[in-house]
């Protein structure tokens, strides 16, 4: 099967600056791909080139198998997106925003009350979107890129402006449509959302692809395994670890000991702590999208 | 595409900026007419002093048709800015509110998008000219009553009712042709921005050094009007003309063409290598 997307070599440079440098990957039918990288390392621009807002230096983006670079919005047609930030016409109401986009794609009016329903503002069709609030308009973003009942979603900082519960809504929603069958392509600097959310993630930085995987794989495989140590005494366990030079990291939070190292050392730890005296009482594994992403971009 | 034009219309109709021209023109209608109809006398003096002594005339020589000639001579430097108003927001409003992230990355084609864009501004152009034309002829007809128009044109051109009316139809198309080509002019610049202001500026600028190089009686200005668009915005004058000179009127629409052709070209070949990073 061919991937949902697939980006070869693609490179943009503006002025002086690569902001996309033989940028490689793909993304698999029905995954919730993250895709990760700090503020500049050209997720953004990735993003605008997979949608033909942006055309590339060089390289080629495929969806579906059909190149954007050559087929250009023809290689859109099942794909929905929603880039950056909801900005519609803010003069007119939600639902003339969306009947606008409906004509554009040839779909039935029918439809809008079925995406408005699914984002939960059917009571608010009728106002005008300069009335709206962050996460209405947020919504309402994710609302037209539903409209083609598309069988790719690109969502680009879907999450931002919005508060925990806002965010618990998208989330939701992100998860009801990937249980639907629909490959959702996320970029996000929220690496908790990341997490909860996305099957496989992709790492950028300065325009260059660091790592691509499963997210279960590629926490398993991190050479900087953080681990959650609940052990007494609590004082006489953390200033043995110090000592150690294979422990990169070690701190005392919530009562337990957390600290980093690499997956083979693991087993020294708890021999260590046992052969002093110390009662280990759990080891949890701890690494967090957030611990890989920062050591990713660190190296 | 209809949709698409639908869509452009709903989009133009909905800014405050596109009412500009029409609130201003319905302001400044009958505040014209009145003036007209109260210093209405003069003008008809000044006509019957040149030709009372040929002529019989019955009735007052300054009517509707008088009134929308003589306004749409006093107007025409002015109407182009209101026809960039609209069409310069058409597409740089887009880049800077961001919303071609919505628009452009859908199935329909840039060019599409584009052309449906410049066929919006080519309606607002034309229904702002019929607008003016309603009100200057209807209002007038009801202010200042029908009639025969005469004009000077290398001697006295008297038409009678009919044959003004349809003369007028015959000129404001020709207005329309012309305005269109200002719109063109507009939307290339409005096709390179993201901020609506700036294709305004351009447009009136280029329109504005295009008067001044044919109102300054120089052989080197002489020699380049030919080649500048502006010099053929005055095609709707021959509407009145005994005969007509379509030849001239032909050339003029033909050179016009040509200009509207390369300024349409200008948007297509930018706006579809355009990044759109807003």
């Amino acid at each position: 099967m061919k991937p949902a997307i697939q980006i070869i070599n693609l490179t943009k440079t503006f002025k002086q600056l690569r902001a996309v440098d033989q940028l490689n990957l793909e993304v698999p039918v029905g995954s919730v791909f993250g895709f990760l990288g700090p503020n500049g390392s050209g997720k953004s621009t990735t993003i605008r080139m997979m949608t033909d807002l942006i055309r590339p230096d060089s390289g080629e983006v495929f969806i579906s198998g059909q190149s954007v670079q050559k087929l250009h919005n023809k290689a859109l047609i099942n794909v929905g997106s929603f880039i950056e930030r909801a900005d519609f016409y803010k003069h007119l109401s939600a639902e003339t925003n969306l009947k606008m986009l409906a004509r554009m794609d040839n779909i039935p009016f029918q439809r809008i009350s079925e995406v408005l329903e699914r984002v939960k503002l059917t009571d608010r069709a009728k106002d005008k979107v300069k009335n709206y609030s962050q996460g209405m308009r947020q919504r309402l973003g994710i609302a037209q890129a539903l409209l083609t009942n598309p069988k790719l979603l690109i969502l680009d900082e879907p999450t931002n402006g919005l508060d925990p519960q806002g965010m618990k809504e998208i989330r939701e929603l992100v998860r009801g449509l990937s249980a639907e069958g629909i490959t959702i392509f996320l970029s996000s600097h929220l690496l908790d959302e990341v997490q909860k959310m996305c099957s496989h993630v992709g790492i950028v930085h300065h325009g260059k692809l660091i790592t691509t995987g499963r997210v279960g794989e590629l926490l398993a495989n991190s050479d900087l395994f953080v681990t959650e140590i609940r052990v007494t005494p609590l004082d006489k366990a953390e200033t043995l670890l110090k000592k150690t030079d294979w422990v990169h990291r070690c701190e005392v939070k919530d009562e337990s000991l957390w600290i980093n190292v690499s997956t083979e050392t693991l087993p020294k730890v708890t021999e260590l702590l046992v052969k002093h005296g110390c009662s280990v009482k759990a080891v949890i594994p701890r690494t967090s999208l957030e611990d890989l992403f920062l050591s990713t971009i660190k190296d | 595409m209809l949709g698409l034009i639908h869509n452009e219309l709903l989009k133009i109709t909905g800014r405050w900026r596109s009412y500009i021209g029409f609130v201003g023109i319905a302001i400044l209608m009958p505040f014209i007419l009145w003036g007209f109809s109260y210093g209405g006398g003069q003008i008809h003096e000044d006509y019957m002093s040149k030709i009372g002594d040929s002529f019989i005339v019955t009735g007052s020589v300054f009517n509707a048709f008088l009134a929308t000639y003589i306004l749409l001579n006093a107007l025409w430097i002015h109407i182009p800015f209101l026809v960039t108003l609209a069409a310069g927001d058409i597409v740089a409003a887009e880049g800077a509110a961001g919303t071609f992230r919505i628009t452009l990355t859908r199935s329909v084609s840039r060019l599409k998008i584009l052309m449906a864009k410049l066929f919006a501004a080519w309606i607002y152009t034309a229904t702002l000219l019929i607008f003016i034309a309603v009100l200057s002829l209807g209002l007038g007809s009801l202010w200042l009553g029908a009639g025969d128009l005469i004009v000077f044109d290398k001697g006295i051109l008297i038409f009678d009712q009919t044959e003004a009316l349809w003369r007028m139809f015959l000129s404001f198309t020709l207005a329309i042709l012309v305005m269109w080509v200002v719109a063109a002019l507009c939307f290339m610049f409005s096709a390179m921005v993201d901020n609506g202001i700036g294709p305004i500026i351009g447009s009136m600028f280029l329109i504005v050094i295009g008067y001044i190089i044919m109102a300054i009686p120089l052989d080197l200005f002489d020699a380049i009007e030919p080649y500048i668009f502006v010099t053929y915005f005055s095609v709707w004058l021959h509407a009145f003309k005994e005969p007509i000179p379509w030849d001239v009127i032909l050339k003029s629409l033909s050179v016009l063409s040509l200009y509207t052709a390369g300024f349409i070209g200008i948007s297509i070949a930018v706006f579809l290598r355009r990044d759109i990073k807003t």
